[in-house]
């Protein structure tokens, strides 16, 4: 990831110093070749104009050289010359000295392709590259913008070519111009940029490395936090957090829905785990009875008839225990699977009295009274439904004393029906409450099992009513009393 | 809750009181440990269970610590703060290293686990007695001329050492704590040869028979045969 992104990088780094290279070597020439046509054309234009006699304007006066006197044939022969109407060895003669200075050297070629003069006469300026006849000829024909590198005695040289026109409108050409100019310092300059360039390049791939290796590490070090700490959460330990320091970005979001989604998932263990070590426990209660008191039968008191009768009516009971809280362990992980609640149509009314005649056998001198409310028709599973009201009898029943009062009833309340299983017995301490609906749970005053149940009666009550879509509260006071309700949507509001 | 004494045959049984409030498993123990010599009482609450240690002379308490009033742990600590030294075992299913050590800490002499073997309890129940020097728990048992010593494992006969293998030994202990009590075969078989003995049942018979060889007992008067039924001691 991080090499193809320096490598992208790189390229186009080189592609942005190429262009700039070529850009900076084409514009330096063409600027050098402009300047030499635009320092030719007035020459050229004085030199038809008024004939070779007047000194070149081009260049600064090149020193007088004392072997070669300047130019002293033609100026002194036509020092009043007209304009120039033919191209003659003479008047090419003081045309390419015109042009010539110390950077450029002029050869002028006639509309034959000879040179007829070289304008190069110190030893400092420049060597003329050998005229091109090809190239010439097309200048010959017309084409006014030649410009091309060649080698001259061994140097790069400029070399621009421009055909001899009276006015610039005049089709006779009549021979052509060669400026020469070296490109020594230009490629120099050239040379230079490239080393800037290159070690330009080499630079910024350097830093961009660099840079970017320090951007994706500081990116990718989060998540390798969370491969880490997902390690180790799959090693077993839920306590695990990628814990980063809340940052805005999309990584620092996933760290925490993540540290969120874990602390939910070792919530959820850790209940299931307090869940399964109470149903041990539970098991073990019952098993130690009947294992112990199976050894005592066994090492000799089953001889002794009487004594042997109440250890097995003992271990009934406590199969009869072990029984129910299978049924019950069984109930609460069905509640899980909703395909198991088969909802029919039940008349509230009819249902509770039914419950309540059935409750009434088990009762134990508790006097049950059902209060009827407004008829009302739910859309609910009887059987479990039947489930919640034994289990809230049944507590209440274990929770009062002999004579003491029960009262179920209900009433309409909006969209829903609130259904109350009230009794007058001992009630729930407050430190007991908020947890009677936890399985296995059992409040200080209850946890003699002599009053029977394993606990998860109530919760088993709450499961059901949950899985209807209602739900169920309770209110107690100490001595008073405890109530029980149950609230469930109705199905059909116009019927109720 | 009264009180209910259960006397064993023996007149020098141990007595135990058992504070229990899981009714089946108090059942268990008071006919188990009836059975097994000792004098038992039993009852459910810690409060009460205080009330009797502390009123009626006991010998060893056994003490539940799952209990619907105070604690067990409680129960021992007040025990031992009133200067009351009764032996304790604790009882409960709780099985986790820091419950025992706690319940030692308060002054407990053993900690047994629930599920227990009844028969681990009361080996534990005669070591705590023995190590605690209780007259009640003789480390010397004597019936006739025979005389037992529990503790060198070794038995005499008119002061002359018997050679007994570990089985015959443990069949006379048995008949020595239990004089005059009739056993059935199965209940030997359960109880010296354990409750997963799947061997032959004539064991019982050539034990007993090597038994009364080794006691010159031939005309099988102190080991009794009851027909139809089994054995009997009878030192008298």
């Amino acid at each position: 990831m991080t090499l193809l992104y320096l490598g992208l990088l790189s390229a186009l780094i080189c592609l942005l110093g190429a262009i700039l290279y070529t850009d900076t070597k084409h514009f330096l020439i063409s600027t050098t070749a402009l300047r030499l046509r635009a320092q030719a054309k007035p020459v050229i234009e004085r030199w038809f104009a008024t004939g070779p006699g007047l000194p070149a304007p081009l260049a600064p006066p090149s020193p007088p050289s004392p072997g070669l006197p300047p130019a002293p044939p033609s100026e002194s022969r036509q020092p009043s010359s007209g304009p120039v109407e033919q191209l003659t060895e003479d008047t090419a003669v003081s045309l390419s000295q015109a042009l010539t200075s110390r950077d450029t050297t002029a050869l002028v070629i006639d509309n034959q392709g000879h040179i007829l003069a070289t304008g190069r006469r110190l030893p400092e300026e420049p060597p003329a590259a050998p005229p091109d006849p090809q190239r010439i000829n097309r200048a010959l024909a017309g084409e006014n913008e030649i410009t091309y590198i060649d080698i001259a005695n061994g140097q790069r040289t400029l070399v621009v070519l421009i055909p001899l026109r009276r006015t610039p409108t005049d089709p006779r050409i009549l021979g052509v111009v060669q400026l020469n100019t070296p490109l020594a310092t230009i490629d120099q300059i050239l040379w230079r940029q490239r080393l800037l360039i290159g070690a330009g390049i080499i630079v910024a791939v350097l830093l961009g490395a660099l840079g970017g290796l320090w951007i994706t590490g500081s990116a990718l070090a989060p998540l390798k936090r969370m491969i880490a700490t997902c390690k180790r959460i799959a090693a077993g330990d839920l306590s695990q957090r990628v814990n980063l320091p809340r940052h805005y970005d999309e990584v620092g979001q996933l760290a925490a829905a993540f540290d969120d989604m874990v602390a939910h998932l070792e919530k959820a263990f850790a209940a299931q785990r307090r869940f399964v070590a109470a149903a041990a426990h539970e098991l073990r209660t019952p098993l130690t009875a009947i294992k112990g008191s199976l050894e005592v039968l066994l090492r000799g008191s089953l001889d002794d008839k009487a004594a042997a009768t109440k250890l097995i009516q003992g271990m009934y009971r406590e199969v009869t225990r072990l029984n129910r809280l299978a049924e019950q362990l069984l109930s609460l992980t069905r509640l899980d699977t909703p395909v198991l609640i088969h909802k029919e149509k039940v008349n509230l009314a009819q249902f509770l009295n039914t419950v309540v005649q059935e409750a009434k056998l088990m009762a134990q001198e508790r006097v049950i009274t059902l209060n009827p409310g407004y008829p009302i028709v739910l859309e609910a599973d009887p059987d479990s439904l039947k489930q919640v009201f034994y289990n809230l009898i049944d507590n209440a029943i274990r929770h009062t004393r002999e004579g003491g009062k029960i009262e179920i009833g209900w009433g309409k309340k909006h969209a829903s029906v609130e259904i109350w299983v009230a009794d007058d017995g001992e009630g729930i301490p407050p430190t007991d409450l908020p947890h009677i609906f936890e399985p296995f749970y059992r409040g200080d005053r209850s946890r003699s099992r002599r009053r029977g149940g394993a606990g998860l009666g109530l919760s088993l009550a709450k499961g059901i009513v949950e899985a209807h879509g209602g739900t169920i509260s309770v209110e107690s006071s100490l001595g008073k009393g405890t109530c029980f309700r149950i609230r469930l949507p109705i199905s059909d509001p116009e019927r109720g | 809750m009264r009180l209910e004494h259960s006397q064993s045959s023996s007149k020098i049984g141990a007595r135990i009181l058992i504070i229990e409030d899981e009714s089946t498993i108090a059942e268990l123990l008071r006919t188990g440990l009836t059975y097994e010599g000792f004098r038992v009482s039993v009852v459910s609450g810690g409060e009460e269970g205080l009330e009797c240690a502390d009123k009626e002379d006991f010998d060893l308490v056994i003490l539940d610590l799952m209990l619907p009033d105070i604690d067990g742990f409680e129960i021992c600590r007040r025990l031992r703060l009133r200067g009351n030294d009764i032996p304790i075992i604790m009882l409960t299913a709780r099985r986790e290293i820091p419950d025992r050590i706690k319940g030692l800490n308060m002054g407990a002499d053993d900690y047994v686990t629930k599920p227990f073997s009844f028969e681990e309890l009361v080996a534990r129940i005669r070591a705590v007695l023995r190590r605690r020097g209780s007259a009640a728990e003789p480390t010397q048992l004597s019936a006739a001329d025979i005389t037992l010593d529990l503790e060198a494992h070794e038995a005499y006969k008119g002061g002359k050492p018997l050679e007994l293998t570990p089985t015959e030994f443990a069949l006379l202990e048995l008949f020595l704590r239990h004089p005059r009590r009739v056993f059935t075969r199965e209940t030997l078989l359960n109880r010296i040869w354990g409750l997963d003995y799947e061997g032959d049942r004539n064991v019982v018979d050539v034990h007993i028979s090597n038994l009364r060889r080794k006691l010159g007992d031939r005309e099988r008067r102190l080991i009794r045969t009851i027909y139809g039924i089994g054995y009997s001691f009878r030192p008298d």
